[in-house]
C-alpha cells in the first residue's frame, strides 16, 4: 500500500490501481466518464482531473484515471485550478449534448446530469447550434445508439476490446464529427452486448428492452443472483410499482461476474412477469376437468400426506428443480429422509450458450448447493422412468415441469399419483395435487455456484394472491408426513 | 372541571317577545342588502387565470398529438402520488409519449406542483373546478378526459409565463 495526501488526509492507496481509485475509497466524489474500473482507462473525458503535488515540483492539473499513485504525492481534488478545468471539460461536453432528459431512458442515474446538477452550470454560452445527428441507430437486437447523446467516452468500445476481446465497435469520424460505429455497420453480436448499457456513462446506448419502458427512479432495486446458468452473477432486480420487473442489471461482485452479465440472464425477467401461472392449490383427484385454485392449501397439503402414506417407502420419488434454494432444499431432504426415499433434481443437459467469460453452459444455478445437500442429479428420462415407477411423486420448485418435459409427463402412468409445486400446471394432465410456488424473484433464499460461492436472491415483488413461500408449504408438508411417520 | 355559571338574564330577556322581534329585525333588514349567495349550479364560480384548477394536459398545435412526453416529472413531483404514467415510443421526432396518463382526481390536491415541474409545458392547470361521478373509476381520468386543445388552456398558460418569469432566466437552450 501507498501512503499518499488525499484533501489534506493521510490515506492508503492501492499502488496497482490508478489514482481515481484512491480517491474514491476514500469518499472524495471524482467525477468520471470515461473510467471504468473493469476497462483500460485512457483519460479521454478529461473530467477527473485533480491537483497533484509530487515532492518540489509544483502542484500540476492531472488526469486521475491516468495517474499512476506515488508514495507522498499529495492530491487536491477541490483545488481552484483543478475544479474550474473540470468545469470546462463539461461545458464542452454539454456544448453538443441534447436537452434529452425529459425523454432519456438514463436520466436520474446519468452521470453527466448528476455531475451538470452538482455544478448548477444550467446555462451553455455557445450560440452554434448542436450536432445533428442519427438518434435512433440501431446496432443489433439489443442495443440502440443515440449519436448526440454520446460524449464519446469510448467505454463501449473499449469493452468489447477488454471483456468480449472481440472489438465490435470503434470511434469513427474526425474530430467534432466523431461517432461510434460498428465496422461496416454490421449490427452487435455476442451474448454480452447489454452491458454496453450499464457502461455507458450517458444515454446514448439504451436497451431495445427497456426502451423508454419506466422512469430509474419508480424502479424499486433489490440484490439478487441470476438463475440462468450456475454461473450465478450478482444482480439487481429493478421492479416497477411492485408489480412487474422492468429490468435486470449485473451488480459489481469481484469473486464472481465482476461489473458484467450475459444477455441470456439479462433479460430471462419477462418470465417472472407472466401472469399465466399457477396460483393457490387444488386436488384433481383424477378430475379431468381442473379444479378452481383455493387459497388454503391445507386440503392439498393433506392429500400429498395422504397419498404418501399409502405408498411404500421405496416407490416414492421426491423430484426437485435446480432452481430450488439451499434452504428449500434442506427442506425437500428432510421430507425425503422421512419416507426413507432418495431427493433427486432434475439436471437438464448443458446447453450450448458456454462462453469462456461468464456463462457456464450449465442452466441449473443451485446444482451445487443440491449436491452438497446429498441430491442425485438426474436427466430427464431418468426422472420420468423414476416417475413411471413410483406410487407418489412430489415435484418441486419452479420450472421442474417444463425440465422434465411435457411429453415424458404424459406418458406417466396414472397408477403413479403426483403432486406438483410448481409455476406452471399445463404440462401435468396426471397431477393429483397443485401447489402454487413463487417464482425466483419473489422467494429468498441461497444459491450455490459452481465455484462454491453463495448467492444471495431476494424476493423483488410480491408473489400473487394465494402463493405462499416455498420453503412455508415445505414445512407443511415436513409436519405432516413427519406425524405419519409417527403414526404408522 | 369547570363550573359554567348560568347568565342571569335580564328582565327585557325573560319577557321574550322583544328579543323575538329584535332577532327578526336582523332578517327582515337582510331583504334589502345586497345579496352574497350564488345560486351555484346555474351560476358558475368566477373564473380568472389565477384560478387553479384541475390540472389538464395540453395538445400540441396539430391538435392531434399531446405535448406530453411522458418524462415524469410530474408525477415524480406530485404530493399526493395521483399521477400515473407509463411511456411508449412514437415515430415522431420527439421519440417518446405516453401510453397511459392518469390523474387520480380523487387524490389530486389541485396544489399545481405538476404544472410547475413540466418541462414540455404539457400539464397546466385548467379552470375547471367541477367534480362529481357515481363511481370512483370515473374520477381517474385518462388521457382522453384529460387532454385541451391549447387554445382552451391559453389564459392560464400566459400568466403562468408572466409570473414565472419573475425567476425564470432566459434559457439558451435549443
Amino acid at each position: 500500500m501507498t501512503r499518499i495526501i488525499l484533501n489534506g488526509r493521510e490515506v492508503e492507496a492501492d499502488p496497482k490501481q490508478p489514482l481515481i481509485h484512491a480517491c474514491h475509497t476514500h469518499d472524495s466524489d471524482v467525477p468520471m466518464y470515461c473510467y471504468h474500473p473493469g476497462l483500460t482507462p485512457v483519460g479521454s473525458c478529461r473530467i477527473c482531473q485533480v491537483e497533484v503535488k509530487i515532492g518540489e515540483m509544483p502542484p500540476r492539473v492531472v488526469v486521475a484515471c491516468r495517474t499512476p499513485v506515488t508514495e507522498g504525492m499529495i492530491v487536491n481534488t477541490e483545488a481552484p485550478g483543478a475544479h474550474d478545468a473540470r468545469r470546462q471539460c463539461l461545458e464542452f461536453l454539454l456544448k453538443n449534448h441534447p436537452l434529452d432528459c425529459p425523454i432519456c431512458d438514463k436520466a436520474g442515474e446519468c452521470d453527466l446530469q448528476d455531475y451538470s446538477f452538482n455544478e448548477g452550470q444550467g446555462e451553455g454560452r455557445s450560440v452554434e447550434p448542436r450536432r445533428q445527428l442519427e438518434k435512433r441507430k440501431s446496432l443489433g437486437d439489443v442495443i440502440v445508439l443515440d449519436q448526440e447523446r454520446c460524449i464519446l467516452c469510448s467505454r463501449c468500445v473499449r469493452f468489447f476490446e477488454d471483456v468480449t476481446k472481440k472489438p465490435q465497435l470503434t470511434v469513427a469520424g474526425l474530430g467534432s464529427r466523431s461517432t461510434i460505429e460498428t465496422f461496416m455497420d454490421r449490427p452487435l453480436e455476442g451474448n454480452y452486448q447489454g452491458n454496453l448499457a450499464d457502461v455507458c456513462p450517458v444515454g446514448a446506448l439504451t436497451l431495445k428492452k427497456f426502451r423508454f419502458q419506466a422512469r430509474v427512479w419508480n424502479l424499486k432495486k433489490s440484490f439478487s443472483t441470476c438463475g440462468e446458468c450456475s454461473r450465478g452473477c450478482s444482480i439487481t432486480v429493478e421492479v416497477l410499482r411492485s408489480a412487474e420487473v422492468k429490468r435486470v442489471r449485473p451488480r459489481y461482485n469481484p469473486e464472481v461476474n465482476d461489473w458484467w452479465m450475459c444477455d441470456t440472464g439479462r433479460f430471462a425477467f419477462p418470465a417472472w412477469n407472466d401472469t399465466e401461472r399457477l396460483s393457490g392449490s387444488a386436488t384433481h383427484a383424477g378430475a379431468s376437468i381442473a379444479p378452481k385454485p383455493s387459497a388454503d392449501p391445507t386440503a392439498a397439503l393433506d392429500e400429498i400426506a395422504a397419498m404418501t402414506r399409502v405408498a411404500s417407502a421405496e416407490t416414492i420419488a421426491i423430484v426437485a428443480s435446480p432452481w430450488i434454494t439451499v434452504e428449500e432444499g434442506a427442506l425437500v431432504k428432510s421430507i425425503a429422509d422421512a419416507f426413507g426415499a432418495q431427493a433427486t433434481f432434475v439436471s437438464p443437459p448443458a446447453n450450448d450458450l458456454k462462453d469462456d467469460l461468464l456463462h457456464t453452459g450449465d442452466p441449473c444455478p443451485n446444482r451445487r448447493g443440491l449436491e452438497e445437500l446429498g441430491f442425485v442429479a438426474q436427466t430427464a428420462d431418468e426422472v420420468a422412468t423414476l416417475l413411471g415407477g413410483s406410487e407418489a411423486g412430489i415435484l418441486i420448485g419452479e420450472r421442474v415441469g417444463s425440465l422434465i418435459g411435457a411429453e415424458r409427463l404424459a406418458a406417466v402412468p396414472s397408477t403413479s399419483r403426483i403432486a406438483v409445486l410448481d409455476t406452471e400446471l399445463a404440462l401435468f394432465p396426471a397431477a393429483c395435487v397443485s401447489i402454487g410456488v413463487p417464482t425466483s424473484a419473489e422467494r429468498t433464499g441461497t444459491w450455490v455456484n459452481v465455484d462454491g460461492k453463495r448467492g444471495r436472491i431476494s424476493a423483488a415483488k410480491p408473489a400473487p394472491t394465494g402463493v405462499t413461500a416455498l420453503t412455508h408449504t415445505l414445512e407443511a408438508i415436513l409436519a405432516r408426513v413427519a406425524r405419519v411417520g409417527v403414526d404408522g | 372541571m369547570v363550573i359554567v355559571k348560568r347568565k342571569e338574564l335580564s328582565l327585557r330577556e325573560r319577557l321574550y317577545l322583544p328579543e323575538v322581534v329584535r332577532a327578526l329585525s336582523f332578517t327582515f333588514r337582510a331583504l334589502f342588502k345586497r345579496k352574497i349567495t350564488r345560486q351555484y349550479p346555474e351560476e358558475g364560480l368566477p373564473v380568472t387565470e389565477v384560478t387553479r384548477g384541475q390540472p389538464r394536459l395540453t395538445l400540441l398545435e396539430d391538435g392531434e398529438n399531446l405535448a406530453c412526453v411522458s418524462c415524469g416529472l410530474c408525477e415524480a413531483a406530485c404530493p399526493a402520488y395521483a399521477i400515473t404514467i407509463d411511456g411508449q415510443e412514437t415515430d415522431r421526432f420527439i421519440e417518446r409519449e405516453p401510453e397511459r396518463f392518469e390523474i387520480d382526481m380523487l387524490r389530486c390536491i389541485l396544489c399545481g406542483f405538476c404544472e410547475e415541474a413540466c418541462p414540455k409545458d404539457a400539464i397546466f392547470m385548467s379552470d375547471e373546478l367541477e367534480l362529481a361521478d357515481f363511481t370512483r373509476e370515473a374520477l381517474i381520468y385518462d388521457i382522453d378526459k384529460l387532454k385541451r386543445p391549447k387554445a382552451a388552456l391559453q389564459k392560464r398558460i400566459d400568466y403562468f409565463y408572466k409570473v414565472n418569469d419573475r425567476w425564470r432566466k432566459p434559457s439558451s437552450t435549443s
